[in-house]
């Protein structure tokens, strides 16, 4: 599989049903989901997987899973994004294999350049812009980090962090292949809606 | 038999090397790590540590859940909670490891076998804290039942101590397995010969 060119990639967190709410992200022109439910059950996981999986294989959409190799390769993803907690990315490429989508979260140069080592694909640069979903410890890397960092590591740039449609244009203008979001789509009252806003701003 | 080890904590991890060490030379036993709480890169980093020890032993080394980290690190083997990714999608997923599932019925224990599973923990037979999330004691009766369903060995788990571990072997359990009588590294020998001498009479 390959990226597209520029993309929203909707990650799925505890809010809502996974399955019905990567439905509606489909439906609004996401790209990439990414399944991220921490306090799941393997057999939950896998199951939601599974059906979300195939929603994006009928949409031409890519399926990533956070952090568990095992439930990508036990339900066949197209791939995963980790963290820099969770295993290193060239394990997964060994355990995933050449085609697999590995992404990691990146926050440094340095960190970027090992992903690349690794094998991924791509780096989620973030936080950008201030946000409520974590409590960040660290002040946010801003717009001008995604092609510092993206070029340091020769890799597209999913970037994270505070977007919504207020600022997503500036963030493709300032290099990002990608925008990832969470709650711009999973907290809104109408997140079909969310999104395809969100994609038309990304293509304006 | 089958040694639980739970590194819920990064402070815990020295305990579980500690562990591994003594029981290089007490083993061969199941060596199973449950990592709750400790993120997949610390599991992965420990489990490449605890890996070699035990392997060089004779012992088997059993990740919980994750038998990504099971491949990556080297370890024997997968150990699959009842509530996991389906046992026959993780037997093609990870060839040459050995897997074993944790099981709480005889309809569960009789899937899981069907599935491919090596072997099984049942359980809790008696009262222990640790496991009052999997409800009260199932009891000796219960244990005869699933070691009468299925073909493959099954471990009590749940409050064994010795003394208990040889009413297990009598209703059909293969083993048992266990996590705190394991703690105290000092008597970790003398805990180990006295579970094989119950096990084995």
């Amino acid at each position: 599989m390959t990226l597209p060119r520029r993309f929203l990639c909707v990650i799925i967190d505890e809010r809502l049903c996974p399955v019905e709410l990567a439905g509606m992200a489909l439906d609004g022109g996401a790209r990439m989901v990414q399944l991220r439910r921490k306090t799941a059950s393997g057999l939950e996981l896998y199951e939601w997987a599974v059906r979300i999986q195939e929603l994006c294989r009928q949409r031409d959409a890519i399926f990533i899973v956070n952090d568990r190799i095992d439930i990508a390769l036990a339900m066949h993803a197209d791939g995963v994004h980790l963290g820099q907690e969770d295993l290193p990315a060239s394990a997964a490429r060994s355990l995933l294999g050449p085609d697999a989508i590995i992404g990691v979260s990146v926050s440094s140069v340095a960190e970027a350049q090992q992903a690349s080592l690794d094998g991924a694909n791509y780096i989620g640069v973030g936080h950008i812009f201030p946000t409520f979903s974590k409590e960040k410890l660290t002040p946010p890397l801003g717009t001008e980090s995604i092609s510092q960092i993206g070029k340091a590591a020769g890799l597209p740039v999913v970037a994270i962090g505070g977007i919504g449609s207020g600022n997503v244009l500036d963030v493709i203008k300032a290099g990002a292949s990608g925008i990832a979001v969470i709650s711009a789509v999973s907290g809104a009252d109408n997140p079909t809606e969310a999104t395809r806003d969100l994609v038309n701003r990304i293509w304006q | 038999m089958v040694v639980s080890c739970g590194a819920e904590h990064i402070s815990h991890c020295g305990l579980a090397l500690r562990q591994a060490e003594v029981l290089a030379r007490s083993g061969p036993v199941i060596f199973q790590l449950r990592e709750k709480g400790l993120e997949a890169g610390a599991v992965n980093s420990l489990c490449s540590q605890l890996a070699p020890i035990i392997k060089a032993s004779g012992s088997l080394f059993m990740v919980n859940e994750r038998f990504d980290i099971a491949l990556a690190s080297g370890a024997n083997g997968v150990h699959l909670p009842e509530s996991s990714c389906p046992a026959d999608s993780v037997r093609k997923a990870s060839q040459g490891l050995i897997a074993g599932q944790s099981v709480h019925s005889t309809a569960t224990a009789i899937r899981a076998a069907m599935a491919g599973i090596d072997y099984l923990l049942f359980g809790p037979v008696f009262t222990t804290p640790s496991k009052m999330a999997f409800g009260p004691p199932q009891g000796l009766d219960a244990l005869d039942e699933v070691c009468r369903s299925v073909s493959i060995p099954v471990f009590a788990v749940g409050g064994i101590t010795p003394e208990k571990a040889f009413a297990c072997i009598e209703n059909g359990a293969y083993g048992i397995a266990a996590l705190g009588p394991f703690i105290d590294i000092a008597s970790l020998p003398d805990t180990v010969n006295r579970f094989q001498s119950f096990i084995s009479s």
